[in-house]
């Protein structure tokens, strides 16, 4: 009787350590590679969204409750300065959270946006890290894009590019228009809206959602920053 | 045992998609392109022979009301590997694939033949099985993918095909996929009667 119970026991139990003794190996070989590739990717994020600008370090704030992560960078233009911020946002899409950096100046209006994280339907919603190409299998194979269709905008996603411009803190309105294109530009923002995946409506409601709750967000965050900075002189 | 017919069965005659009918989640999930679903093959290949390897050579240890567990703890470790190798080198990769690649461990494919082949045979008829069966599941993902990429995206690898083409939407959903599996089943089952035939 006890046998019958140990043996099995003992074995799977032997399984199990073995396997995650395995694992842990696999970890640690990959665990700064991955810890490595998430902060490039933040800093190349940070550059996108605030592009020129010298940012800061990373300011947090508890804001309703939750921690809230910003960076403040200021910029020499015509000889005045000006001043950006950058924030870090959620919401939630089709799959698990949608995580995005967001780049604003002092009215609010969007500098760039890219997306860090997101697990959405590949094909679908993971178009919403899409790169842009004009570039077609038949030119790809004749050798690079013809001269007709360089693009004239950085090898960014086209559907976080169209945030540009775009003002954060005045509800963003989502109109059906395919793919965005530079043409598509001015009648866009006339608008303050951008153009939503094809097929993919709850994830780009998930990343305008996050947008104007992120920048709700750094108003407080930053006035309740201000009201601490402001006793703390006192 | 005829090796070789334990490594090509996985293709034609017993290809785990459309003769067994299993692993049809990721079949229809990441045949959205034809890169998704090479890598979606790499990774469920490694998967697949990992775990038929161990699973054979374990197989006499295992107690038979304990397999389920042990079997899904191995092919576990293996998805973990995959999934963590990905994250580190090939970022791009794992955040377009995203859940599937977790989802392998939950590919019925894998368990199925860890249960149908690898816990009665040989570890060298095992990996060739895992080899053929995971060029077959691959095989079906990559003609699936090729068929809704160039019609549901107008893009072939990620390329557009032809410039201004608007591209019917349906073939990316879901029902496209339906619709691809559905002829290509019909395909096949057209050849084999032909073959019947003769």
């Amino acid at each position: 009787m006890i046998r019958e119970i140990l043996k099995p026991t003992l074995i799977i139990v032997a399984v199990a350590f073995i396997c995650v003794m395995a694992l842990s190996q696999v970890q640690r070989v990959t665990a700064p590679q991955i810890a490595a590739r998430a902060l490039e990717k933040q800093q190349q994020s940070l550059a996108l969204v605030l592009p020129g600008f010298d940012t800061g370090p990373a300011l947090t704030a508890r804001v309703e409750g939750k921690d809230f992560t910003w960076w403040e960078g200021v910029k020499q233009e015509d000889g005045a300065e000006r001043k950006g911020f950058a924030f870090l946002t959620k919401s939630p899409g089709y799959g698990g959270d949608v995580e995005s950096m967001v780049g604003v100046d002092e009215n609010g209006i969007i500098l760039g946006l890219s997306i860090l994280q997101q697990a959405e339907t590949p094909g679908l919603g993971d178009r919403c890290v899409e790169v842009a190409s004009r570039e077609t299998l038949f030119d790809h194979i004749r050798g690079g894009v013809p001269v007709r269709d360089l693009p004239d905008e950085a090898p960014i996603p086209w559907f976080q590019n169209q945030f540009k411009g775009v003002n954060a803190g005045a509800g963003i309105a989502v109109q059906r228009r395919g793919n965005w294109d530079p043409e598509m530009r001015e009648s866009l923002l006339a608008l303050n809206a951008i153009s939503a995946l094809t097929g993919a409506t709850i994830t780009t409601d998930a990343v305008v959602k996050s947008v104007e709750r992120g920048m709700a967000l750094l108003v407080k965050a930053r006035a309740a920053a201000a009201g601490q900075g402001a006793e703390a002189k006192k | 045992m005829n090796y070789w017919k334990e490594l090509v069965k996985g293709i034609w005659s017993r290809n785990p998609q459309m003769v067994i009918g299993l692993g049809f989640c990721p079949t229809l999930a990441v045949s959205t392109s034809l890169s998704n679903a090479l890598w979606m093959t790499l990774a469920a290949t490694f998967v697949l022979v990992g775990s038929n390897l161990i699973i054979s050579s374990i197989r006499k240890i295992v107690p038979g009301h304990l397999r389920i567990p042990i079997f899904i703890t191995i092919i576990a470790t293996f998805v973990t590997v995959v999934d963590l190798l990905l994250e580190a080198y090939q970022p791009e990769v794992y955040r377009s694939l995203g859940i599937f690649i977790p989802l392998i461990v939950v590919n019925c494919i894998i368990l199925g033949r860890a249960e149908e082949f690898a816990q009665k045979n040989g570890v060298f008829v095992s990996v060739l099985d895992g080899i053929g069966m995971g060029i077959g599941f691959g095989l079906t993902l990559v003609v699936l993918a090729a068929v809704r990429e160039v019609l549901g995206a107008n893009r072939l690898f990620g390329y557009p095909l032809i410039p201004g083409m608007e591209p019917a939407a349906v073939m990316v959903l879901a029902p496209g996929a339906f619709f691809t599996l559905a002829f290509m089943l019909w395909g096949m089952n057209a050849i084999n009667a032909r073959k019947k035939r003769k």
